[in-house]
Parts: C-alpha cells; sequence; structure tokens
C-alpha cells in the first residue's frame, strides 16, 4: 500500500502520458529507426523488440531510486524499529514502479510494432505478456539487491541507477545477439537479468520450438531467484553493518 | 565579470559535491559503446562518426537538463536566492557563469568517447574538416549553453518540471537527429526537428567527420546561433518574470 501511495503521488494520468509515456515510445523509436538508418527491417525488429522488453528492465531498475529514498524522507528509523523485515518493505515501495515499466514496455512493444511493420503471430504472442513480467521481476531483483549495496551510500543512487541501465543495456543483448560478445562476456551476461527472458521473447515472435523458449525462460527464472536470494541474504546484512559502524544516517 | 566566475566557482564545487553531477561522463562511454557494438554487428564502419556524436550530445543535453536547468530551482530550494537576487552583483552572470560552466564541462565527453571508440574497438575518428568542426563545437556549446538558460528559468515557472526533465530526453534525440538522422523520420515530423537546434548540430558535426566538403558552413552555423539564441531570450524573459514576481508577491522569502 505504502508502494502504491508513493507512486500515485508521482504520477497523475496526464503527466504519466505527456512524460514517462512519451519518453517510452521516443526511446524505443530512437533505437529502432537505427535499423532504418541501416535499412534492414531484422535489424529494425531486433532493436525494438530488445529495447521496449529494455523498459521492463530500466523501471525496475529506477525502483532503487524509491528503497534508497527510505532514508532521505527519515523514515528508515521508523521501518528499522517496526517488527517488519526491511526488505520485504523495500522491495514493495517499488513493485509499482515495475509493474508500471512492465506495462509500458508492452505497451512500447505493441504500439511500435506495427508501425514499424513487425508482425506479431497470434496466439503465441500473448506468451510475451508474462516473459515480459518474468524480465521485469527479475531486474527488480537485481535492482532491490543493489539497493542494498548501496543503502549506506545514498548519494550515489542517481550514478549507480543510470551506470546500470546503459550496462544492462549494452551487455543483455538488446542491440547486438549476446553471441556477437567475447565468451567471457556473454557468460557475465548470462548472469544478468533481462538477456535470457529477452531471448524468450524474440524466440516467441521469430515462431521457435517450444522447447527453446522453455529454456530461455527457465533460464531467466533462474538468475531472478538468484539476485533474489542475494538480495535477501545481505540487505539485513548492509543494513545492519550501517547501524554498526554509524554511516547509516537516517535523514539527510 | 566577478559574478560570472563566482557562479562558474561554485558550479564546479557543486559537482565535486554531488556524484550525480558527473553521471553523464559514466553514460556517454557505455552508449559509445552501444553504437559502436551496432556498426560493428552490422557491418557499417562507415557509420562510426554516427556513433562517435551522439554519445556527446546525449551528455551535453543531460548536463543540460539536470545540472543546468535545475540552478535556479535548487537556490530556491536551498534557500540562497533571496540572497542572490538582494546582492549588488547581477543575478543572471551568476547564473550564466554556472549554466556556462556546466556546459564547457561537458566537452570532455567528446574526449571520452573517442577514447572508448579507439581503446575498446580500434577505431580512429578522423576530423576531416577541423577548423568547421571547432566552429560547430563552440557554436553548439553557446547554443547549449542558451537553451539551458530558457530550461533553468521555464522549471522555476512550470509544476511539472521534475517530470519534464525525466522525460525530455529522448524525445529529443529523435527529434534532434543525434544518431539517426533527421531525413531518417517521417516527412510530417521533420519541420518540428528543424526548429529543435541539436538536429542542425548533429548534421553538421557529422559533415566534419566525412571526408565530402561541408556545404552551406555559415549558414548552417548561423541556424545553430539563432536557435540557441531564441532558447536564451525566452531563458532572460522568463527569468525577468521570475524576479517580477517574486519581488511582487513576496514569495522569496517563502518559496
Amino acid at each position: 500500500v505504502s508502494g502504491a501511495n508513493d507512486y500515485f503521488a508521482i504520477f497523475t494520468l496526464k503527466s504519466w502520458i505527456l512524460g514517462w509515456f512519451l519518453r517510452i515510445i521516443s526511446q524505443v523509436t530512437f533505437f529502432a529507426l537505427i535499423g532504418t538508418l541501416l535499412q534492414s527491417d531484422e535489424q529494425t525488429k531486433f532493436f525494438l523488440i530488445g529495447n521496449a522488453v529494455m523498459v521492463a528492465g530500466m523501471g525496475a531498475t529506477f525502483a532503487m531510486n524509491m528503497t534508497t529514498a527510505e532514508r532521505g524522507n527519515g523514515t528508515l528509523s521508523l521501518l528499522l524499529a517496526s517488527p517488519s523485515r526491511p526488505v520485504v518493505v523495500f522491495a514493495s515501495r517499488g513493485i509499482y514502479v515495475m509493474a508500471d515499466a512492465v506495462f509500458s514496455a508492452l505497451l512500447g512493444l505493441f504500439i511500435l510494432g506495427p508501425a514499424f511493420g513487425l508482425h506479431f503471430p497470434m496466439p503465441r504472442t500473448i506468451l510475451v505478456v508474462p516473459l515480459t513480467l518474468l524480465v521485469g521481476f527479475s531486474a527488480y531483483c537485481f535492482s532491490t539487491f543493489l539497493a542494498g549495496v548501496i543503502l549506506r551510500r545514498r548519494e550515489i543512487t542517481g550514478l549507480v541507477v543510470n551506470a546500470t541501465i546503459v550496462t544492462l543495456m549494452a551487455l543483455c543483448g538488446v542491440n547486438v545477439p549476446v553471441s556477437f560478445y567475447p565468451g567471457w562476456l556473454e557468460a557475465i551476461s548470462r548472469c544478468l537479468p533481462i538477456t535470457n527472458g529477452l531471448e524468450a521473447i524474440r524466440a516467441v515472435i521469430d515462431g521457435d520450438s517450444w522447447s527453446t523458449i522453455a529454456a530461455h525462460a527457465g533460464a531467466e527464472l533462474l538468475v531472478a531467484l538468484a539476485w533474489l536470494t542475494l538480495a535477501l541474504a545481505t540487505f539485513g546484512r548492509f543494513l545492519h553493518a550501517g547501524q554498526r559502524d554509524g554511516t547509516l544516517d537516517y535523514a539527510s | 565579470v566577478r559574478a560570472f566566475l563566482a557562479g562558474a566557482s561554485i558550479q564546479l564545487r557543486f559537482m565535486r559535491a554531488y556524484p550525480d553531477a558527473v553521471i553523464p561522463f559514466f553514460t556517454a562511454p557505455m552508449f559509445t559503446v552501444i553504437f559502436m557494438m551496432i556498426f560493428k554487428h552490422a557491418g557499417r564502419a562507415d557509420l562510426t562518426a554516427y556513433a562517435a556524436i551522439a554519445p556527446v550530445f546525449i551528455a551535453l543535453w543531460w548536463l543540460a537538463l539536470f545540472n543546468s536547468g535545475w540552478a535556479i530551482t535548487l537556490e530556491r530550494w536551498n534557500g540562497t536566492l533571496e540572497m542572490l537576487v538582494a546582492a549588488p552583483s547581477s543575478f543572471a552572470a551568476t547564473i550564466l557563469g554556472r549554466i556556462t560552466t556546466t556546459t564547457m564541462i561537458g566537452v570532455v565527453s567528446f574526449v571520452e568517447t573517442w577514447l572508448v571508440a579507439r581503446l575498446i574497438f580500434g577505431t580512429t575518428v578522423t576530423i576531416h574538416h577541423p577548423w568547421a568542426f571547432v566552429a560547430t563545437v563552440v557554436v553548439t556549446l553557446a547554443a547549449m549553453a542558451g537553451t539551458a538558460v530558457a530550461m533553468s528559468s521555464l522549471f522555476v515557472l512550470a509544476r511539472n518540471a521534475v517530470t519534464f526533465s525525466n522525460s525530455a530526453s529522448y524525445p529529443f534525440y529523435v527529434l534532434g537527429g543525434i544518431l539517426v538522422p533527421v531525413s531518417a523520420l517521417p516527412h510530417w515530423i521533420r519541420p518540428v526537428s528543424a526548429i529543435v537546434f541539436l538536429s542542425w548540430s548533429a548534421d553538421l558535426l557529422r559533415a566534419t567527420l566525412n571526408s565530402a566538403p561541408v556545404h552551406d558552413l555559415a549558414f548552417r552555423l548561423g541556424m545553430i546561433a539563432l536557435l540557441g539564441a531564441c532558447g536564451f531570450a525566452v531563458g532572460a524573459w522568463a527569468m525577468r518574470v521570475i524576479l517580477v514576481r517574486v519581488r511582487d508577491t513576496g514569495e522569496l522569502g517563502t518559496t
């Protein structure tokens, strides 16, 4: 509930459409146009799908701002004193940002897809919806882990959020296939959120076999669970370490 | 001049103190990697100039939106606007000093971008028309500072400034043709692009990296300067409105 209140305090319908949504449509268009520059329908399709799905990952990463805002708002001390587990409250505060990002990603994909001549085979394309949700969830687990890491350094949140987004954009097969990377980088890419889920989504739209789709989706789920486990295991430690050494200032 | 230098000095201190101020210097190299990978994967080495220019514009625009754009608003939030307005020095000169400093620092992204292209992708960016290049960079920086003055003033007047600054990146990257030239956009949107100075700057900068002769250099430089000057004029007008309004209504001490 606190997350929903936060979220509706940030956006009205008008500011969402003219602000956030316009930005998302422009962002996906910006990359899809590279395909036009390259005069390649295949590339256009690749950039469009990759960057639309990336929106889900990007929004989930933005959620990091919501968790560290707890410190800035001076409510961290109350949260620490409450019987709830801080990581649960932190995770809930950003979940609406993630949900919005997934919704925006799907809107971007299904509005701009036809505009750029992309064909969505039905009914299998319906699978894109839960897969995009999986990508958003996976990126959200990763971002919650990072939120714990930087909890004691609130001043670098903006820097970490932005650097994380462009890094994921570069390393997760969003704009070039993962096979283009050197072997060691491909291995890292496979451990990051987005990569495997995006391949599953591409496989759905390309009409690949169900086993291929399941393998990619399974890998994304594994990655998401691994980051979630890491976040749950470390969040409390980061918090308590901050309490011990006094670096966890409660307001700024 | 002293007020201008004081503004420049305080801005440098702000940038050292707030890590958010250096975000574009982390993202510009990553955008270079992304664009270089795209063109390398597509086998289009001829588009290297495109990949080398776009991250610079992204960095400069980010600095204009988030650092310069928020200069006056931050003075209000910090409670220092009253002192600035009451001081005998020119308020506009101080703000201009801050904005110019931020814009000038954006030039670092040129170095970063081209170093990444060289060190990671082994690509050398060749400037085929050095004088035209320098002239374009100088006029572009001036236009960027002029636009930033407009943003800085308008953000105080606009209620949805936060939403605007968070959203005004990619729409302008598309309209400004910073990576994909405006000629690739649909016809109906090109007149809008024509009034965005980024579109003239990006086209001209790409042309200076191309071995073909640069056509209509003076006219194109003039258009960048004109659009930048329009931004500055809007900003100066809005700044006057703000000062008159806060003095008239007595809001200065309560904002």
